[in-house]
């Protein structure tokens, strides 16, 4: 298990640095909310969670993965890359002429189910493959990673309600609860907490762990395949919005851009050292 | 011979396609026909209630699609439509994922129901979007085959269809492949129109007919967009057009028939007949005549503005 985990943070690292790099090089890209999320994209590709096959993205046998926060694009990105469903060298052409894919998530990617950054769309969707899953007798799992901002949105509380009373225990939620909006805190602007008791109250598996953490991570999700529930679960993992670039976290106006000349070099050096550190 | 509603008639098509192909569900956004009731009976796991909740009705339909079924969502127009906009523009136009919206009472069909029920605007937002086809169709035969041809369809299908009866326009059989059935042959000018108000064309073009003349042809135009070609062949040759819809004027019908020309460089005149946008909304009750009288386009109305065309 160690062993694992070592492997999961080491990757981690990697793909932290690539998401930045790729942002500072386009000069655009949703750099904290991706860095929020590293580690559960990572315990997903990296750590046997999700089923997949990058030599052929469209295996019907297949996980889905649903990034309902579609401005988490150049993590997805990254991950996909890093897995092998097309070359690293793609991802020096994010959001630049000639590139396969720009700030908000496209489907004609290998590997990416939806086009998405209309938040509260994504989540909708997968229930309807966990529906059409379950019509078909099929054992795939549907996985749909929703930001904690995006729990603003009606859509998200009608899905998770019609999931529950369809027993779709093959849907399984992830919220990257970074605490962080556009322009200010979740609690500060509507309060979200608490957030475990709403989704429960909707008729769902709970789990609530820190977002940073694979070892929490794996435990929260390893088990989900044998569905000894007919709920489905929600795994709300706690985050900071900007893990790893100090000087970016816990502001919430760095959402959305890319540093710029000394704070990329800066931001480049942080991820560095916390590597170093860890 | 019964004449079924429009609704009637489409499902009870679908009911029949479902029953062999388990691929086909109804996604019902807490709307019901009689004709469904057989359908939720006899399919249960093919029809599935969401609720009032529409946003999620057409995400979880969308979601299906993507795994190769044929949803059909199902709600009062405005509702499956409007309520759920942003929804569609993303899985249905940009996404291109292929699902048939279905609208009951669109225009005034809910006519008592006043201006929230009222869906007027639906031809000129919907024809926006790339990669979804509005269907209007007139009578309950049209209804049937619009039914069968939206499960073989590549893009998505917002078929609107009248709450009420409709007389028979179409006999079974009817070719309606290009999107447009041409009714009357005239002579110089051409009322092209869709749903209950080719009812009301083919009566003015009678009533202006009347005796040997031929002056005014009818054409049902069905689908938004029609086959463009064959459709700019069938009315090249009147030396005036006609538009004639329940809805407001500002991208509806008239609209395409005018940028239909535009492209094709022809310049034909056009009347547009249809709600104009200084009447507003309205709050009009006992039927859907007094409706139109309200915005000036009962059968009487529309004989005097085609009058006044064909003297111009």
């Amino acid at each position: 298990m160690n062993t694992m985990i070592r492997k999961l943070e080491k990757k981690s690292h990697e793909i932290r640095k690539q998401v930045l790099d790729m942002c500072i090089k386009a000069g655009t890209g949703h750099v904290t909310s991706s860095l929020s999320a590293t580690d559960i994209m990572v315990a997903l590709y990296h750590g046997n969670l999700l089923r997949h096959d990058p030599k052929d993205p469209k295996w019907e046998g297949r996980d889905r993965f649903f990034l309902s926060k579609g401005q988490a694009s150049p993590l997805l990105y990254a991950v996909l890359a890093d897995r092998g469903f097309y070359s690293k060298a793609e991802l020096k052409k994010f959001a630049q002429p000639g590139g396969i894919f720009g700030v908000h998530l496209q489907k004609s990617v290998p590997g990416v189910e939806i086009t998405c950054g209309s938040l509260g769309q994504g989540f909708g969707m997968a229930t309807g493959c966990a529906l059409a899953a379950k019509m078909d007798r099929k054992l795939h799992m549907v996985y749909a990673l929703l930001g904690d901002g995006e729990c603003y949105e009606g859509s998200i509380w009608e899905a998770a309600m019609f999931a529950s009373h369809n027993r779709l225990n093959n849907l399984v939620a992830i919220v990257d609860r970074n605490y962080q909006c556009v322009t200010d805190f979740t609690e500060n602007i509507v309060a979200l907490e608490p957030m475990d008791e709403r989704w429960a109250s909707f008729g769902w598996n709970v789990k609530r762990v820190d977002g940073h953490s694979h070892c929490e991570l794996l435990d929260a999700m390893e088990e989900l395949r044998s569905r000894r529930s007919t709920k489905p679960t929600v795994v709300i993992a706690d985050t900071v919005k900007g893990c790893g670039v100090d000087f970016m976290s816990c502001v919430p106006l760095w959402h959305g851009l890319a540093p710029k000349g000394k704070d990329a070099a800066r931001a480049q050096k942080e991820l560095m050292r916390r590597e170093e550190n860890d | 011979m019964i004449n079924p509603t429009l609704r009637d008639a489409f499902w009870d098509k679908i009911y029949e396609i479902a029953r062999k192909d388990r691929n086909v569900v109804v996604v019902s956004e807490d709307m019901g026909a009689p004709s469904l009731d057989k359908f939720r009976t006899d399919l249960p796991n093919q029809f599935i209630n969401v609720g009032i909740a529409e946003q999620q009705g057409l995400l979880l339909a969308s979601g299906m699609a993507m795994e190769g079924k044929r949803p059909f969502v199902y709600a009062i127009a405005p509702f499956v439509t409007l309520r759920c906009l942003e929804q569609i523009r993303v899985a249905n136009g940009i996404m291109n994922i292929p699902v048939t919206l279905v609208g009951v009472g669109p225009s005034f069909g809910y006519d008592d129901s006043g201006p929230t029920h009222h869906l007027i605007e639906d031809i000129a937002v919907m024809r926006a979007f790339p990669n979804i086809v509005t269907h209007v169709p007139s009578d309950s035969v049209m209804s049937e085959a619009l039914a069968e041809m939206s499960c073989t369809m590549a893009v998505t299908n917002y078929v609107r269809l009248d709450r009420h009866p409709l007389p028979p326009v179409h006999k079974h059989g009817t070719d309606f492949s290009m999107g447009f059935v041409p009714l009357i042959d005239g002579g110089k000018t051409c009322i092209l129109a869709c749903g209950i108000m080719v009812q009301k064309a083919l009566d003015v073009a009678r009533r202006i007919n009347k005796g040997s003349s031929k002056a005014v042809g009818v054409i049902d135009l069905f689908s938004i967009p029609a086959n463009e070609s064959a459709l700019i062949k069938q009315i090249k040759r009147y030396n005036k057009l006609v538009t004639l819809e329940e809805h407001f004027l500002p991208g509806g019908l008239g609209s395409y028939v005018l940028e239909t020309l535009n492209n094709n460089e022809i310049a034909i005149p056009v009347k547009r007949i249809g709600l104009e946008h200084s009447r507003g909304y309205c709050y009009v009750y006992g039927g859907r005549e007094y409706i139109h009288k309200y915005y000036g386009v009962t059968t009487n109305d529309v004989e005097r503005l085609v009058r006044q065309h064909l003297r111009k």
